[in-house]
């Protein structure tokens, strides 16, 4: 689940020439796309021809993707350039179907807290792999911190705030008033953590 | 398909010092998202239970509950299935679902499962495709092929000079992402281009969190707004907000189906030959739940025979009448003598000789609705108008609003209510500026304004939205102490005493990318929908697909000589998308979508299995068939006809 804002119009206007196939992904729907600034902006684009205009949602979806592309598929051959306002996900989608083309990507993606949830939360998980999660009373120290320590605070917040974003709250206070208020500080008194950052698939993780 | 199941179960070693000092503990285990959805008991929570045992410990219960990340719904089960004695309660899931109990419950909760860890996110959709939203796309420069996530190394000026023979020193199974992207590059003769272009630096400063927590923030509160789930399609209402309303050209000839609402179709009581005039009865309601049909046009009948029922999709019995073109009125059409000292049983007769019904759709007749056998105290009037792309409630609460009123007063007298709400979406700044100056000296009638939300209009949201409460499983709003109307049939009340006119004609909205000259029109019952699509310029493209009604709950029609009917509010010509159903990978959206708070994944699942038993007790019933399911399902699935072939099954008893 990620969000996308639009790159400028003159980054947009240098990756087209010629006849230009432009696709919408109203992206993973009710999170965000920016969709009326799009077709906003996609009308004010000068020196292409846009031959088609296709909307469509879950581009990431290849199966799908291919039926809504059908229609217009004698467009897509015969145009010049393809560019595509979606998250990363979206433009690798089409880049891998329509290899021999010149994909260009009209947006950049940011992540949204809540890895896949279901939604986006307000509280985040890094996939860490060794959950720390039973030291501080369910308060994660890798996203709730911004220096993802995990042995406990680094001293630099002021007044409960955090110095990196002094409009976040100190994760470590937050972990320290939670264990306070389940009566449980004793948990705290574990031995020095080492966080293991070996990839996916090693043996060690 | 790509598995992207977000936890494991800690290793035995991590868990035994766990379970140490306690004797029993209570299980609360994730049923897993991003993954094929093949069974529904994952077996998780099944091996900490034999673990614990081995360890010579008790569980003293266990919970198993859908999305636990789903913070509203898992509240709701904790609730239900978490004792509040329970001591120890260790958690399977990933951070997201761990970190949701232990902020819901509010006791030390034990993380039982480590998260997966990935590189980048996957779409929605599940492929191998990823992305790490780094939040300057360097796509452009590579032919589509992602530098961050698919090299190692998230190099983005060329490779390493490590790989080898193709792979990737990092990692042998992996293939070097330079490597393929000057592959695609060259292929694309864009190899000068390629290592021409200037040194990339990556900004990490780009991914700024206040940015992102408040584009949270923000989906939140349109999420939550009133009540759980629903959505917010384009609403394309700027095609024909602004237009007037303009009455239809009468038509020649009207074919007026006996059926129109729920209930017994009505009885015919004209024969082929006769006269008619505009507002004579000639169907009779054939029954309690039914109501009668009257003629919109003066002429001649000319049959009376099975034709093809807009919404039915088959042959109904129906009265063909050839106009006149003079509209010569029937004697009966006349205003009621004493409209002040009207009794409820004479409104009742009223509304129910005129033929009105629930113009919003359904159709239920409105006497039937009004005559309860609870006390109420309030009647809702729906201008929500949720449905994208439809301006018909909109114009008519603009240029009908003193009807309006008058015909809730009536409602409200007819059903001893003391409050009368007309709830209007923010979309329509217009006709809430309008009605608030209207009922401004009203004291029992008030203007609710509701943030737009798709399906508000559906009379369980609407009530919840507006006074809070909830319709129970299987009940009706009057259960709660309510009356849900639309505004045009309170307009269609307001009519029949005011003018005496039956319910011969409606406004209808025309519209949708694909019709040439949309417009807002009073058109007779019995119009054909072919001719008000030739009347508006007919379609663009031949790949177009025409709805009675909205994009979300409209009715796809093949052939359009069909007639407008009491409940047709629109007719709109959309593209026609082409999908291709894929398997459910439980990415849980439909779930939080859901208005009625169920769990469509599992209609899906149970159809294909034809399990009618545990689509009942997932309770399928309850669905409103909004649709908001199939809205935002990634893999295309048709929900709505799993979900209606269940009902159908489940209704004939199998």
């Amino acid at each position: 689940m990620l969000i996308t804002q639009l790159k400028s119009k003159d980054a947009i206007e240098a990756l087209a020439k010629g006849k230009t196939v432009i696709i919408n992904c109203k992206g993973c729907q009710e999170v965000y796309f920016p969709e009326e600034e799009a077709l906003a902006l996609q009308k004010e684009l000068t020196g292409i021809d846009v031959t088609a205009l296709i909307e469509s949602d879950y581009i990431c979806n290849p199966d799908n993707l291919k039926a809504r592309f059908e229609k217009y598929m004698d467009r897509i051959e015969e145009a010049d350039s393809v560019l595509v306002f979606s998250c990363g996900v979206g433009v690798q989608t089409v880049a891998g179907l329509f290899e021999e083309k010149t994909v260009g990507a009209g947006c950049d993606t940011y992540p949204l807290p809540g890895f896949q949830g279901v939604t986006p939360m307000e509280y985040d998980c890094a996939q860490c792999g060794e959950c720390y999660l039973n030291y501080t009373g369910g308060i994660c120290p890798i996203t709730a911190c911004s220096k993802s320590l995990v042995n406990g605070q680094c001293g630099g917040s002021k007044n409960g705030m955090c110095e990196v974003n002094k409009d976040m709250e100190c994760g470590w206070e937050r972990i320290y008033r939670r264990l306070e208020m389940l009566g449980r500080l004793d948990i705290l008194r574990y031995p020095t953590k080492v966080r293991n950052y070996a990839v996916p698939g090693d043996e060690t993780k | 398909m790509e598995d992207y199941t977000k936890f494991r179960l800690k290793s035995k070693e991590e868990l035994a010092p766990l379970l140490e000092d306690k004797e029993s503990i209570f299980i609360v285990a994730c049923n897993k998202c991003f993954k094929e959805f093949k069974t529904v008991d994952e077996p998780e929570c099944a091996e900490l239970e034999q673990f614990v045992k081995e360890q010579g410990k008790k569980v003293s219960g266990s919970a198993r509950i859908d999305f636990l990340c789903n913070k509203v719904l898992t509240q709701r089960q904790l609730d239900e299935q978490l004792p509040a004695d329970a001591e120890n309660v260790f958690v399977i899931s990933c951070g997201l679902g761990i970190q949701t109990v232990a902020e819901l419950s509010d006791r030390l909760i034990f993380a039982a499962s480590d998260s997966i860890s990935y590189d980048g996110q996957h779409g929605m959709a599940l492929t191998n495709l990823r992305c790490d939203a780094c939040g300057q796309c360097y796509l452009n420069l590579t032919g589509g092929i992602c530098p961050i996530v698919d090299c190692a190394k998230s190099l983005i000026n060329g490779q390493c000079g490590g790989a080898k023979n193709g792979k990737c020193e990092v990692d042998v199974n992996r293939e070097c992402a330079w490597q393929n992207i000057y592959k695609r590059m060259d292929g694309q003769g864009r190899t000068e281009e390629l290592i021409s272009q200037p040194v990339q630096i990556r900004d990490y400063s780009k991914v700024n969190f206040n940015l992102i927590n408040q584009y949270v923030k923000s989906i939140r509160e349109k999420r939550f707004e009133g009540y759980f789930g629903g959505i917010h399609p384009t609403e394309h209402k700027e095609l024909t907000e602004h237009l007037a309303l303009v009455r239809f050209p009468d038509p020649g000839t009207v074919v007026i189906p006996l059926s129109q609402h729920t209930g017994a179709p009505a009885t015919a009581i004209v024969v082929p030959g006769d006269k008619v005039k505009v507002g004579q009865k000639i169907g009779e309601a054939a029954g309690f739940v039914s109501s009668p049909i009257h003629s919109s046009v003066s002429g001649t009948v000319t049959a009376v025979e099975p034709r093809l029922h807009p919404t039915l999709e088959v042959d109904v019995l129906s009265v063909v009448i050839e106009s006149d073109g003079k509209n010569t009125l029937h004697e009966f059409v006349q205003p009621c003598a004493d409209p002040e000292n009207l009794t409820t049983d004479e409104i009742l007769d009223l509304v129910r000789e005129k033929g009105i019904v629930g113009m919003g759709g359904a159709g239920f007749p409105t006497a039937v609705k009004l005559k309860v056998s609870k006390p109420i105290d309030t009647v809702l009037l729906n201008g929500c108008e949720c449905e994208p792309m439809l301006t018909a409630d909109h114009r008519v609460l603009l240029e009908y609003a003193d009807d309006v009123i008058y015909g809730l007063k009536v409602l409200l007298k007819t059903v001893n209510a003391e409050k009368g709400m007309i709830v209007i979406e923010d979309n329509k700044p217009d006709a809430i500026e309008l009605l608030e100056t209207k009922v401004a000296g009203l004291d029992n009638i008030e203007v609710v304004v509701a943030k737009t939300k798709y399906p508000q209009g559906a009379e369980k949201m609407l009530i919840k939205r507006t006074l809070g409460r909830q319709v129970p499983s299987g009940g009706l709003p009057l259960d709660v102490g309510v009356i849900v109307s639309n505004v045009s049939t309170a307009k269609a009340v307001s009519d029949a005493i005011v003018t005496g006119i039956p319910l011969v004609e409606r406004v209808i909205t025309v519209t949708g990318e694909r019709i040439k000259k949309p417009g807002n029109f009073i058109v007779k019952i019995g119009t054909n929908v072919q001719d008000i699509v030739d009347y508006c310029g007919g379609t663009i493209g031949d790949d177009t697909e025409i709805k009675l009604g909205g994009p979300m709950m409209g009715f796809g029609i093949k052939n359009l000589n069909v007639p407008i009917i009491k409940g047709t509010n629109g007719i709109i010509a959309i593209e026609t998308v082409d999908s291709e159903e894929s398997e459910c990978i439980k990415c849980g959206r439909c779930v939080d979508v859901c208005p009625m708070e169920l769990s469509p994944l599992y209609f899906t699942k149970y159809c294909k299995e034809e399990n009618w038993e545990g689509m009942k007790e997932k309770n399928v019933m309850d669905c409103i068939e909004c649709r908001c399911c199939e809205f935002v399902c990634s893999s295309k699935i048709p929900l709505m006809s799993r979900i209606k072939t269940g009902k159908t099954a489940i209704r004939e008893g199998k």
